[in-house]
């Protein structure tokens, strides 16, 4: 196991690492209030949903699939758990609701994207709109504030010191990681990124690999709606509208390729970590809120050129990253 | 085959004039595009416009993006124009864009004006003001230092930097500070976009990186919930006051956690009435007097002519004692 989290560890994710280390000790120097307990456990918090999102995006990506849909799904099952909270369910069935919800708002993409033969893009963002008009008429107009503390209490507690939601998705990622790294699913997810035809001819059900995909992102988007609730306690109309755009974002300046074939679920956390780490440093030093889009759209460039310019961002290329385990031969 | 073809055309093109003309004989059309739908503000605005709608016996129109995207809203009122609506009314979202479409609306001589959000250069037939922007700047400004005392450094967060309403009240909350509250700091304002997480996130950060802080203003609506949420997720109730131009709904429970101290809005509902009776003396080319009680209002509203204001009357302000008497 140590061999292979080593072996996990790649040069993009040193990069990042360094990164994040750089990013913290300018940040430091600049505001005395970066280096603060409360100040590293609120962005940790800020992390929560976008590490649960980002996580399922990992594995759509992988696939060679995109959703642009995420935030907004997110926003449906955030709805479903402040209802349950409105009629005094209690903090575990309202929990429990918010990955019930995602997993059927993901069952449901999955059918569109896989069963539909859509392209991705397009058809996410179809059911974008389809799913931004649900949020509406199911808020009616009437946004959800102030619910029940609940849930607040459970996982808004912190253990050490630390949030109590860390654990969760600390275990979510080493589901992921051991799904993808000790059977055959994760080899499945990069040969159907790689190369769909290919994949299929070497016998992998790469519908079925596609499906789960969608299923297991739209079950973190539920569960980042329960996390998204105990936090905020509330949802607007427009809940969720930025967050596919910063997930993509994040998993690809982890290292997973835009493309499919190519996945690292420890560069999606230090991606997700590094921008909430920017957005904070830099409203803590004094930089308007206006520039900070402009400073991950800018990081996002540079990653997405920096492939460009050693080809990695190029099929035939990221086909030679793609390291086959051993049992390859009985994979089928 | 031509000739045919270019006769037909015509033919189609009468009809359709004329049947566009005598649907407007039957009863004329205001329209009212929103920033966003969906938002129980814009929400009261549409039902106060429904009442009008009946009492004045016009038909009212209500279509408005669902993001607070100037482009978006742009092309609905584009959209209203080819449609020949008699009275456009919009809640700008960005000031700069809306002269051409101004043009446009003139020359098939339709009234296109604003209501809720202004674009005073734009050559809008008027601007029908919930409140006036200094009165909604001063009244906020009034209401916090009321609360914190002469001596307080104050935030702000803001949602679109282009919107304009925003930016005025912003910009008369310093005009107050700097001529009667010369103790007060006022942070420069933060923008969160549309997203209360967003808002909850820059919320907390500015009371991170000032310690001192006394007090936080939330300009736009969708940053209401995220700012009294990240004042008790903070555990800062009783040292920050939380604010805001929110609806009695949004607010209701953090003025009731302390989170907020108050909250300082208009009635939406009789703004929306307002607008659709504006638009009917636009239409029927009625001098609006200086000033007037409209039918079916209970206060009297002003209209300046030289800037072309039509104004409601003065804010109001709700706390946890009044807010339960409101439901929007």
């Amino acid at each position: 196991m140590m061999r292979s989290l080593l072996r996990a560890i790649g040069e993009r994710e040193l990069l990042l690492a360094a990164a994040l280390v750089a990013a913290v000790a300018v940040f430091s120097v600049l505001s005395p209030y970066f280096m603060t307990a409360s100040n590293l456990v609120t962005v940790l918090r800020n992390c929560n949903e976008l590490f649960l999102i980002g996580l399922g995006m990992t594995l759509v990506l992988g696939i060679g699939g995109v959703d642009v849909s995420v935030g907004v799904v997110m926003g449906l099952a955030a709805i479903a758990v402040g209802r349950l909270l409105q009629a005094d369910a209690g903090a575990l069935a309202a929990g429990l609701a918010g990955p019930l919800a995602g997993g059927l708002i993901g069952l449901l993409t999955a059918s569109v994207v896989v069963l539909g033969r859509i392209p991705a893009i397009v058809a996410t963002l179809g059911l974008f709109g389809v799913y931004r008009a649900a949020v509406f008429l199911a808020l009616g107009g009437a946004w959800l504030s102030g619910l029940p503390t609940d849930l607040t209490q459970v996982l808004g507690a912190s253990v050490f010191g630390l949030p109590a939601a860390l654990p969760v998705v600390v275990l979510a990622y080493l589901l992921v990681f051991v799904a993808i790294r000790y059977t055959p699913f994760g080899l499945y997810v990069l040969a159907a990124g790689n190369s769909e035809a290919k994949a299929r001819l070497s016998g992998i059900a790469v519908r079925k690999v596609q499906f789960a995909a969608y299923v297991v992102s739209g079950l973190c988007c539920g569960l980042a709606a329960t996390f998204y609730i105990a936090t905020y306690r509330n949802v607007a109309m427009t809940v969720g509208g930025t967050l596919a755009l910063e997930a993509i974002a994040a998993v690809i300046i982890g290292g997973t390729s835009i493309l499919g074939g190519r996945m690292s679920l420890l560069g999606t956390a230090f991606g997700v970590l590094l921008l909430r780490i920017l957005q904070n440093g830099l409203l803590l030093v004094g930089v308007p809120s206006l520039w900070q889009p402009v400073v991950t759209g800018l990081l996002l460039l540079a990653v997405l050129g920096t492939e460009a310019a050693t080809g990695r961002l190029n099929l035939a290329a990221a086909s030679r990253h793609l390291r086959l385990p051993s049992r390859s031969g009985a994979a089928a | 085959m031509l000739k045919t073809s270019k006769i037909l055309l015509a033919a189609a093109v009468v009809l359709a004039a004329s049947t566009g003309l005598s649907f407007a004989q039957q009863k004329p059309r205001v329209a009212f595009v929103p920033q966003i739908v969906g938002i129980p503000y814009f929400d009261a605005m549409k039902k106060g416009g429904d009442e009008a709608a009946k009492t004045l016996g016009v038909d009212f129109i209500y279509q408005g993006p669902v993001d607070t995207n100037p482009v978006d809203q742009l092309q609905i009122v584009q959209n209203l124009i080819n449609q020949g609506v008699e009275a456009i009314s919009v809640s700008v979202l960005d000031a700069s864009s809306l002269a051409p479409v101004v043009e446009a609306a003139k020359a098939k001589n339709i009234k296109l004006f604003t209501s809720d959000s202004d674009a005073p250069k734009s050559g809008r037939a008027l601007y029908v003001a919930q409140a006036s922007d200094q009165g909604l700047g001063y009244t906020i400004i009034d209401e916090m230092v009321k609360r914190t005392g002469p001596d307080a450094k104050i935030g702000i967060v803001s949602g679109e930097a282009t919107a304009s309403n925003l930016n005025a009240w912003i910009g008369f909350m310093r005009e107050r500070v700097k001529e009667k509250y010369p103790k007060v700091t006022l942070l420069d304002p933060q923008y969160a976009g549309g997203s209360a997480e967003r808002a909850a996130q820059i919320a907390g950060d500015l009371m991170t990186s000032n310690p001192d802080l006394k007090g936080i203003i939330a300009v736009a609506s969708t940053t209401c919930p995220g700012v009294g949420q990240a004042i008790e997720t903070a555990g800062k109730v009783g040292q920050v006051v939380g604010t805001g131009y929110c609806s009695p709904n949004t607010a209701r429970a953090y003025l009731k956690s302390g989170a907020f101290g108050y909250s300082v809005l208009w009635d939406p509902a009789e703004l929306g009435y307002l607008t659709v009776w504006a638009g009917q003396q636009l239409i029927e080319g009625k001098e609006i007097p200086a000033k007037t009680t409209p039918e079916g209002m209970s206060h009297p509203v002003t209209f300046d002519k030289k800037t072309g204001v039509l104004l409601l009357g003065d804010p109001a302000v709700f706390t946890a004692d009044n807010v339960d008497k409101f439901n929007f």
